[in-house]
């Protein structure tokens, strides 16, 4: 059988990959903070004697767009959304910490903050805890000042705002960012916050079904191929049915 | 089978539920009282298909993975505690709360539910109900003789009665607060039930340690704002088209296949 058969078939199949890939981005386009996955198709050629007429297809997921997405007023106290770079420090169930831009943020009945997901939401030493309280203020730099039951202002804590270099960064299993290298990226003072606003998702719609429909014609030319390999054989066979 | 086709499902169903929640909101527009809810994503596990720094030969790595997302999911719903506009009504049993707080109602059951809708009403013995008739809690029992009925911005509810030249004050209303309101369970007919994440409510008096002051003969409007609701209405519907379109494009890859080959 002819290697252009196996060729295509790897083509195909590493097409349908980075279809789902796609997918998921246009699944995630009204996700609060979602970050684009981008995805790039890779040559592999196999190495060995003789001629080298054998490059594999291979899809790979390269980096995560980290481009911010458009801020959506929404009024509440307790949504925050970054203005430019960083990103909101949480732990992780595992203890360690991870990034995300998502903050719709919650309180729990023992004064936890948390993020949309479940996820404690870190300050300056560790996850947040509020004191009960009247009015819930966050600041742009992330300082949480509390109006108490009495009337008097406290300020109780400051929200993680780290900005890490965005190739230091890598998107886990979870959808969360974390170093690549591991470890805590530390406080960056510059980092700016906006209460009452959520970020939206920086999926472009647009660019992603074309990217859909590009990756539609080409896994056809791919099965064309193989339809072509078919046909290949099918003629030889033909031929040597005649020779005898 | 193309794993684009599960993944559009993800996406299409997490847009139905945040339409539903949409129109739910849309259909309380004009509810006193209600409190406008938000659906919350978040995109699902993501499969390590290929994990970075594979060995690519004995001498070179591939520089980059290849993680696969699996779509979107709706973590749940968040209802929004902000304040609705006040309208003023004049009807002296209409109370609305300026600032933190419920009003608390007895249910049937003998349990305690809590609610900012102030519609009340009195029922034949005289007391303070809900439109439901439920009884507002404390119990207030207005004399059938009242001519007139004053309700503080403290809560403290007075009345004049036709015996009796001086007012006389009849009760007070308290209001109840809880740490995470948002973590209160939604029971319809605008009420509202304590759980173990909202925490126990703290009853005070209107106007002390934080909760807001009773305003008498206004009601406070639903909080939905029906333009953004509608604006959120057409990115839900966009965003619907384009994962359908995804599940279309997937299938007819899938077809081609099956018509080529």
């Amino acid at each position: 059988m002819d290697k252009l058969l196996y060729l295509s078939m790897t083509g195909a199949k590493e097409t349908m990959l980075a279809q789902a890939s796609h997918a998921n981005n246009l699944a995630n386009a009204r996700t609060t903070g979602f970050k684009a996955d981008l995805a790039q198709a890779r040559a592999m050629s196999v190495v060995g004697d003789g001629f080298q007429s054998r490059a594999y297809a291979m899809t790979e997921r390269p980096a995560t767009d980290i481009t911010a997405g458009v801020l959506n007023h929404t009024g509440r106290e307790l949504d925050v959304a970054i203005s430019g770079e960083g990103w909101l420090a949480v732990q992780t169930p595992d203890g360690s910490e991870a990034y995300s831009r998502a903050g719709e943020l919650q309180i729990t009945s023992t004064g936890q903050v948390l993020t949309g997901r479940g996820l404690p939401l870190m300050g300056e030493g560790g996850p947040i805890a509020l004191p009960p309280a009247t009015k819930i203020d966050i600041g742009q730099d992330g300082t949480i000042s509390v109006l108490d039951d009495t009337g008097a202002l406290a300020v109780v804590d400051r929200i993680k705002l780290v900005n890490p270099d965005g190739r230091d960064l890598v998107k886990g299993e979870d959808g969360l960012m974390r170093l690549r290298t591991g470890g805590q990226a530390p406080l960056d003072p510059a980092v700016e916050l906006e209460s009452g606003f959520l970020e939206t998702s920086n999926v472009n719609a647009v660019n992603e079904l074309v990217s859909m429909l590009d990756l539609a014609r080409r896994f056809e030319m791919n099965i064309k191929m193989m339809q072509n390999a078919q046909e290949n054989s099918e003629s030889s066979a033909r031929i040597l049915q005649n020779l005898g | 089978m193309n794993a684009a086709l599960f993944v559009g499902k993800t996406g299409l169903s997490a847009q139905e539920t945040a339409l539903q929640v949409i129109s739910n909101n849309l259909a309380n527009v004009n509810t006193d009282g209600f409190k406008k809810d938000r659906a919350v994503f978040e995109d699902l596990l993501y499969q390590i298909q290929r994990q970075p720094g594979a060995q690519s030969s004995e001498s070179t790595e591939l520089p980059s993975g290849f993680q696969l997302g699996s779509g979107v999911r709706t973590v749940g719903t968040q209802k929004l505690f902000t304040q609705g506009t006040l309208q003023i009504t004049e009807q002296n049993l209409d109370v609305a709360i300026e600032g933190k707080g419920f009003f608390q109602v007895s249910m049937p059951d003998g349990t305690t539910s809590y609610s900012r809708n102030g519609q009340f009403q009195l029922n034949s013995n005289g007391e303070v109900v809900t439109a439901e008739g439920f009884l507002l809690e404390p119990a207030i029992s207005v004399p059938s003789d009242t001519t007139s009925l004053a309700i503080s911005v403290d809560g403290i509810v007075s009345v004049t009665q036709a015996s009796t030249a001086t007012s006389t004050q009849i009760g007070t209303i308290q209001l109840a607060d809880f740490v995470n309101p948002s973590g209160l369970q939604a029971m319809g007919s605008n009420l509202f039930k304590e759980t173990t994440s909202s925490g126990a409510p703290a009853t005070s008096n209107p106007g002390t340690t934080g909760v807001g002051t009773t305003i008498q003969g206004a009601l406070e409007n639903s909080n939905v704002n029906s333009v953004e609701e509608l604006v959120d209405m057409i990115t839900v519907q966009r965003a619907f088209e384009m994962n359908s379109k995804v599940i279309s494009t997937a299938d007819q890859m899938l077809s081609f296949v099956t018509q080529q080959l």
